[in-house]
């Protein structure tokens, strides 16, 4: 019994990892938007590398102290960030792969913001799982550069919120008594 | 004749006490040891070639190890430096795109001037 106990949980171990849904996107290589932009940011740290940031983060520096407080809890975080120097030189079609994975079970949109002004469109979702964030995608369009951001974790909105003044975190007015799940996200079925 | 040649070596080759400053001299130069004389001294045990060998072979690994450590402890550390970098690089980024959005509501949900007026 015990021996078929262990069987099963090994068999069924792979098909419930696939089961679950995952909070890290597939990003693309972007290497044809690589060798047309005039800037390119693109970093890939893996829980390894956090781990490794953060010890050498300094404990004593509030900008690194807060950042290491973001880090607990994260598993990766990947941002490709392009700047070109015409408007809109990349094409709406080269994000739609990553919008796509947006659309799948697990994700919620949580804000979606177009401005006329800058002609800047931002989106952000988040992955809940346990009625905690696991996972935020953001990706935002200008006319000069596209950014995308995937961080995989356990993010604290509260630490998010504490962020606020440093790197520039805009007061998001993050009301710390809501739930992520009460944040009235919009769920993809 | 003989018995005077006999008599006068005799007299030539008589035992004389030595003097005291001679026995003096002979016990100085045995303990200091004469310059002039050439005195055979044991030669140290000469260590066997293998025995440097090894002692050769185990300093290489032992100074191997310690330049191998050392170069390993300076890579963990440049790479820790550059991860700290990216990771407060990409914090940076995406303060800026939360910005972005912030200012975007922000203008949304300003009053309009007819709202601000009361008409």
């Amino acid at each position: 019994m015990r021996k078929f106990t262990l069987l099963l949980a090994a068999l069924l171990t792979p098909v419930l990892a696939c089961a679950a849904p995952s909070a890290k996107l597939i990003l693309p290589s972007f290497s044809t938007m690589q060798q047309k932009a005039s800037e390119s940011v693109v970093i890939t740290l893996d829980p390894a590398l956090l781990g490794l940031a953060g010890r050498f983060l300094d404990g004593n520096d509030p900008q690194d102290a807060a950042t290491k407080e973001v880090l607990k809890g994260l598993q990766g975080i990947y941002v490709r960030s392009y700047t070109f120097d015409k408007d809109f030189a990349y094409q709406q079609a080269d994000l739609d792969a990553v919008r796509n994975q947006l659309s799948a079970p697990g994700w919620n949109r949580l804000m979606e913001t177009r401005s006329r002004k800058s002609r800047a469109d931002v989106d952000i979702y988040i992955m809940i799982d346990n009625n905690q964030a696991v996972g935020l995608a953001l990706i935002a369009s200008e006319p000069r550069q596209f950014t995308i951001v995937n961080i995989v974790g356990a993010i604290d909105l509260d630490k998010l919120h504490k962020l606020e003044g440093q790197f520039g975190v805009p007061k998001l007015d993050l009301d710390q008594s809501r739930s992520p799940a009460a944040a009235s996200p919009t769920p993809h079925k | 004749m003989s018995n005077d040649l006999e008599s006068q070596l005799k007299a030539a080759l008589r035992p004389v006490a030595p003097r005291q400053e001679f026995s003096e001299k002979l016990l100085a130069q045995v303990v200091l040891g004469n310059p002039r004389t050439k005195v055979r001294r044991l030669a140290p045990a000469r260590l066997p070639l293998a025995w440097w060998l090894s002692a050769s072979l185990a300093a290489s690994v032992l100074l191997g190890f310690g330049v191998h450590e050392h170069l390993q402890e300076r890579r963990m550390q440049q790479s820790g430096l550059e991860a700290r970098r990216e990771v407060l690089e990409a914090l940076r980024v995406t303060s800026q795109k939360l910005q972005l959005a912030y200012e975007a509501v922000k203008s949304q949900s300003a009053p309009l001037p007819d709202e601000k007026t009361g008409a």
